[in-house]
């Protein structure tokens, strides 16, 4: 009885971890579609509403979904207390405590951290042109997760039942 | 005298786990990790068989030679 309960919880850990991973694929692909919505909000606030950096972060933060939202709030914060010099470190100091908690790459931070550099420090005409450049990099991104996503969220589930399974087995 | 099939039940159950996890891996577009847990998997059923069969042969060897 003891060994069945064993066995079970065993089984069970391994496909939540399985699981786990595979959420990994499907969340990226969702929350890359948020920050490229972001990004076109904050287009809009900049070339067209002409809004100070922080309050149009915090305007984009609340509009979005939260985990990506929270960057931006977490950017526009460091901006309002002073914590940051310029946009490029808030940004930057905001993607260095929120990334771990998004299910976003090296790849997205580079783009983001790139385009940091020229948020606020340009004209709109430039800010515009980098912002369309990070758009168009994310949605190549977007595809590519797209295509990992199919491929690999369900391997990683059967992967961890199986290999539960199998310690299960071998351990009976 | 009873016989004990737990481990044929064991080594069935390893191979078939062994070659679903191929499919799968193979599935995904993953062929070298197929190849290499088909191995690995093979490696365990050669553990296990060695196993018993040195367990033979101790029997073998005691009935016959009487060591």
């Amino acid at each position: 009885m003891v060994k069945l309960i064993g066995a079970l919880m065993i089984l069970f850990s391994a496909s939540m971890v399985g699981w786990q991973i595979s959420s990994y694929y499907a969340n990226r692909p969702v929350q890359l579609r948020s920050l490229l919505l972001a990004l076109q909000m904050l287009e809009t606030e900049i070339v067209y509403g002409l809004t100070p950096l922080a309050r149009a972060f915090v305007k984009v933060g609340r509009r979005i979904s939260p985990v990506i939202g929270k960057l931006f709030l977490l950017a526009a914060e460091l901006l309002r207390e002073e914590q940051a010099q310029s946009a490029e470190e808030a940004l930057r100091l905001a993607m260095e405590r929120h990334w771990p908690q998004t299910a976003l790459g090296k790849q997205e931070k580079d783009v983001l951290t790139s385009l940091g550099l020229v948020l606020g420090s340009s004209d709109r005409e430039d800010q515009q042109k980098h912002l369309r450049l990070a758009v168009t990099h994310l949605r190549g991104l977007l595809e590519e997760a797209r295509a990992e996503q199919m491929k690999y969220e369900k391997m990683y589930k059967s992967l961890g039942f199986l290999g539960g399974l199998l310690i299960v087995i071998l351990m009976f | 005298m009873e016989f004990d099939l737990t481990p044929v039940f064991q080594i069935g159950a390893v191979g078939f786990i062994t070659a679903i996890l191929q499919s799968v891996l193979k599935q995904a577009g993953k062929e070298d990790v197929a190849h290499w847990a088909t191995l690995v998997g093979f490696i365990i059923v050669l553990y296990m068989v060695a196993h018993y069969v040195g367990d033979l042969f101790t029997e073998v060897k005691r009935v016959f030679l009487f060591s």
